[in-house]
């Protein structure tokens, strides 16, 4: 192989950190995030990579249960505070 | 309302760049991601001055045949100077002995002829190399006391002898610098310099086999030793520092990692296999940084378990922190290592300090460990102590005592070792702190540290709810062999 598990994981993270951020950026120009929105989907997003980065490590260490509370520890969390980020944004913008 | 186009999205993107690129420049010569680990580093981990643990003025330190196994597996040689030896280690010693040698057992996971075949691989260089050093006998094989002056007539090649000129490094910090890089080199994962420090050394020493036998034959054998040999008994069983051919001013003492896999399959032989690859390593590397001080004309000698505490002695060289357990837990590798040290009158080197990193606090309220251990070998008590607190504290001529610390029932956990006939491991199988070298380990063993005593408990119920240290696990020994995931050829 030419690159190893964390090798892209961390690239595909990179990507993933990236694609949030200018999709944040790009909806707050359309919505115009209160600070609530903005903590909510910061939060979030940082929480969905997280999530990624420690579930994909744990397969890759062998520990696949720990890649699933991983999922559900984090990745839940990360899931509810998007959502709330996103009825924020919209609710802001009705207003 | 207003859209992000693709000259905006190009305008962030070069802006973050930009400034990206210019915080790196301003870090001269250093990677900013490494000065930031450092500092993380730098605010969780605390440096000692002195040793990190209370010694009280009535510590007297033990003798090597104050360890449960050298007293165990050389019975007569204690019995022959005089002492008596409890039989109930006795016989777990010989009943240890007795499954490790010849027993397998087929219908059994972890114990079957394969396993013990694992298990006799990873313990052959040890056993031919350093012997009984793991019971705490010195001056065996590789870690022999001889100092010679000149190379062996016989051999082609032998650098095994102190050098008559000295090297003198610029300053301290070189020393210590080109000594860690050799050890590195040679196959040390971790590695520490101290000084020799008198309370951690062997007070004396027993070493029942006949100087003749302690070494491969370099050559026949002069009349001297085969004199030596004849007139061998108990009363030349014995020796002290006064026998050691120098005055050692230097311990370095290095750390071995032990496989992630093997330890989680404990108890059995694929855990003992880990146990045995660390202590061929120990039997390894050590003497290979012993020739190498010798040839920078110095006196060396090589040692695993003997000669010397290696616990103590680790954390007075910062490899680690004192545990529950009773061994070191390495910021690295957790408690998944095994120790050994080179003792030099090497003296012109930049010593290491103490370092711990919370351990001992998690120790308070974690447990695991002691939960794990059948024989209940692991003590309970919320505090560390000056003296045992265990079921055989009246008796416990095996526990230094003066040393403030989490007292291990040696006895107990060798009768386990007896029933199960390997060397067990479930401790350290359960410990939090034994992680692959995964990035996400660390980071919680950061958090942790930082944290007070309440979210220790938090954190051990959380380490058990995501899986880790589970032990007895009859699916580890199954993962320690699946070929997927891994890659033999390096494609």
């Amino acid at each position: 192989m030419i690159f190893t598990g964390i090798e892209i994981l961390f690239f595909v993270l990179g990507v993933i950190t990236t694609l949030g951020i200018a999709t944040t950026v790009y909806y707050h120009r359309k919505f115009k995030f209160n600070a609530g929105a903005w903590a909510s989907i910061g939060i979030g997003l940082f929480l969905f990579v997280f999530t990624i980065a420690w579930s994909v490590s744990s397969v890759l260490e062998g520990e696949p249960r720990a890649s699933s509370m991983g999922m559900i520890i984090f990745g839940i969390p990360s899931i509810i505070l998007l959502v709330l980020g996103r009825k924020l944004a919209l609710k802001n913008n009705r207003s | 309302m207003s859209n992000v186009n693709r000259r905006d999205f190009f305008k962030i993107g070069s802006l973050s760049a930009v400034v990206g690129a210019s915080a790196i420049a301003a870090l001269p010569k250093k990677a900013a991601a490494n000065k930031l680990d450092k500092e993380i580093t730098n605010n969780l981990v605390k440096i000692h001055d002195d040793f990190p643990a209370e010694v009280r003025d009535d510590y007297v330190p033990p003798r090597n045949w104050d360890h449960v196994q050298a007293r165990s597996f050389f019975v007569d040689a204690v019995k022959a100077i005089g002492e008596d030896v409890e039989d109930d280690i006795v016989a777990d010693g010989q009943a240890f002995v007795q499954k490790m040698n010849f027993a397998y057992d087929n219908s059994k996971a972890g114990y079957t002829q394969a396993d013990k075949a694992l298990f006799a691989g990873a313990w052959a260089m040890n056993n031919f190399a350093a012997g009984p050093s793991p019971a705490a006998i010195p001056d065996y094989g590789v870690n022999s006391w001889e100092q010679k002056t000149q190379k062996n007539p016989h051999a082609l090649f032998d650098n095994d002898y102190v050098v008559k000129e000295k090297w003198k490094f610029k300053n301290k910090q070189e020393a210590a610098n080109q000594i860690k890089r050799a050890a590195k080199l040679y196959g040390a994962d971790l590695v520490g310099i101290t000084r020799r420090d008198k309370r951690w050394d062997y007070s004396k020493f027993l070493n029942p086999v006949p100087p003749l036998a302690r070494k491969a034959f370099a050559g026949p054998p002069t009349p001297e030793q085969l004199e030596e040999m004849k007139n061998w008994g108990p009363d030349k069983f014995v020796t002290d520092w006064s026998d050691f051919p120098f005055e050692p001013k230097t311990v370095i003492v290095m750390a071995f990692e032990m496989d992630y896999e093997g330890i989680s399959a404990s108890p059995s032989y694929v855990g003992s296999a880990a146990a045995g690859a660390g202590y061929s390593q120990m039997a390894e590397t050590p003497y290979q940084l012993a020739v190498y001080l010798k040839n920078l004309g110095y006196n060396a000698v090589s040692a695993g378990n003997d000669m010397g505490l290696s616990v103590p002695y680790a954390i007075a060289a910062g490899i680690g922190e004192n545990s529950r357990l009773g061994q070191i837990v390495s910021y690295k590798y957790g408690p998944r290592v095994r120790l050994a040290k080179v003792y030099t009158d090497f003296d012109f080197v930049e010593y290491d300090k103490p370092k711990s990193f919370g351990v001992m606090d998690f120790c308070k309220n974690c447990m695991r460990c002691a939960d794990a251990c059948p024989t209940k070998a692991i003590s309970f008590d919320k505090e560390p102590s000056f003296e045992p607190t265990h079921k055989n504290k009246d008796k416990a001529w095996y526990n230094v005592k003066g040393v403030k610390k989490y007292h291990v029932d040696a006895k107990s956990c060798f009768k386990l070792w007896g029933e199960l006939g390997d060397d067990c491991g479930m401790c350290m199988a359960s410990c939090p702190y034994n992680k692959p070298d995964f990035w996400h380990h660390r980071l919680v063993d950061s958090v942790t540290a930082a944290m007070p005593g309440p979210v220790h408990d938090f954190m051990r119920e959380m380490d058990k709810l995501f899986g880790y240290g589970n032990v007895e696990d009859k699916e580890a020994v199954k993962k320690f062999y699946n070929p997927k995931g891994r890659s033999y050829d390096g494609h």
